[in-house]
């Protein structure tokens, strides 16, 4: 599941807990903050969104809840604007951060009161969603890091699910005590529906973790 | 699970939109395996000179096709099952 996938499921879910008929922009913003956040706060160039503030419950999962529901029309105008800026882009496929760029001219809904609660512009909020595609430029890049691997590494960070790779990666361990601790049962993994893939919740993480105690002195 | 063709005319759709379609449509697939209903959209075919789209997907029953494209507002024509072959079948 790529990070658009993953908003856009996320999208589907704020629809069915508010018990909505259609998946609107708002739930597609909802969606792609959430696809972003960590911790429940969507970092996007200054600003800090807590999704808790937006009435988003960020650690419960997408769980298939009825009731059903389907895309807005307006929410079918959104895809098709991020496609076309994706195209703008010269990018082959719609990411998170073409759909976030698709809001920036929205004045009504959930972006609307963003714009006015934080002050938020059309240029700056494009500003914003471009640095996030990009990764930040602070002059302090020594040549070893390229931008690209930059750009991927905090899109990582900032991912909820992980593979079995990213996963050893995060904690400093091989990948094959990692699929060790999911054949256990130590880690709860996930497969994605009708693949092999594997995904793991970054939160999940920290159950492998054991606290030292420290060496007791002996009496 | 069996196999169906979603036949849609598309006069004037850019590649754009048809990238939109897509999105929605394996949002909706997923969300509807999520449910219980297994849905899965295998590929399309864009037929240029007439404009037409069919797309083939993987569900229990006709209606579950049917609703994963109503889900994800695509349109559509027709829908009929159809009966894999492969060369390697033959």
């Amino acid at each position: 599941m790529n990070d658009t996938d993953l908003a856009a499921s996320f999208a589907i879910f704020a629809a069915k807990q508010r018990r909505a008929d259609e998946v609107t922009p708002d739930h597609i913003l909802l969606g792609c903050l959430r696809a972003i956040s960590r911790f429940g706060i969507a970092t996007l160039g200054p600003w800090s969104l807590d999704l808790e503030a937006l009435g988003v419950d960020w650690v419960r999962q997408p769980d298939g809840l009825r009731p059903k529901v389907a895309y807005s029309a307006e929410a079918v105008e959104l895809f098709d604007r991020a496609a076309r800026i994706a195209k703008s882009a010269r990018e082959s496929g719609v990411g998170v951060n073409h759909l976030l760029a698709a809001f920036a001219t929205e004045e009504g809904g959930l972006m609307g009161e963003l714009k006015r609660a934080h002050g938020i512009t059309s240029a700056s909020w494009r500003a914003a969603v471009a640095r996030l595609g990009q990764g930040e430029t602070n002059g302090t890049n020594s040549g070893a890091e390229s931008k690209r691997d930059r750009a991927g590494s905090e899109a990582r960070s900032a991912r909820e699910y992980l593979t079995p790779e990213e996963a050893a990666e995060a904690l400093g361990i091989h990948v094959q005590t990692m699929r060790a601790y999911i054949r256990s049962g130590r880690l709860p993994a996930f497969r994605l529906a009708g693949e092999r893939a594997i995904r793991l919740l970054r939160s999940d993480l920290e159950k492998v973790l054991e606290p030292l105690q420290g060496e007791k002195k002996e009496e | 699970m069996s196999f169906f063709v979603v036949k849609r005319d598309l006069p004037g759709i850019t590649p754009e939109a048809l990238q939109s379609a897509g999105i929605r449509a394996k949002s909706c697939c997923a969300e509807m395996t999520g449910e219980g209903q297994p849905v899965r959209w295998v590929r399309s075919f864009y037929l240029p000179e007439t404009a037409q789209t069919h797309c083939y997907f993987e569900a229990a029953s006709k209606s579950a096709v049917e609703e994963a494209n109503q889900r994800a507002r695509i349109p559509f024509t027709q829908i009929v099952e159809v009966v894999e072959m492969t060369p390697d079948m033959v």
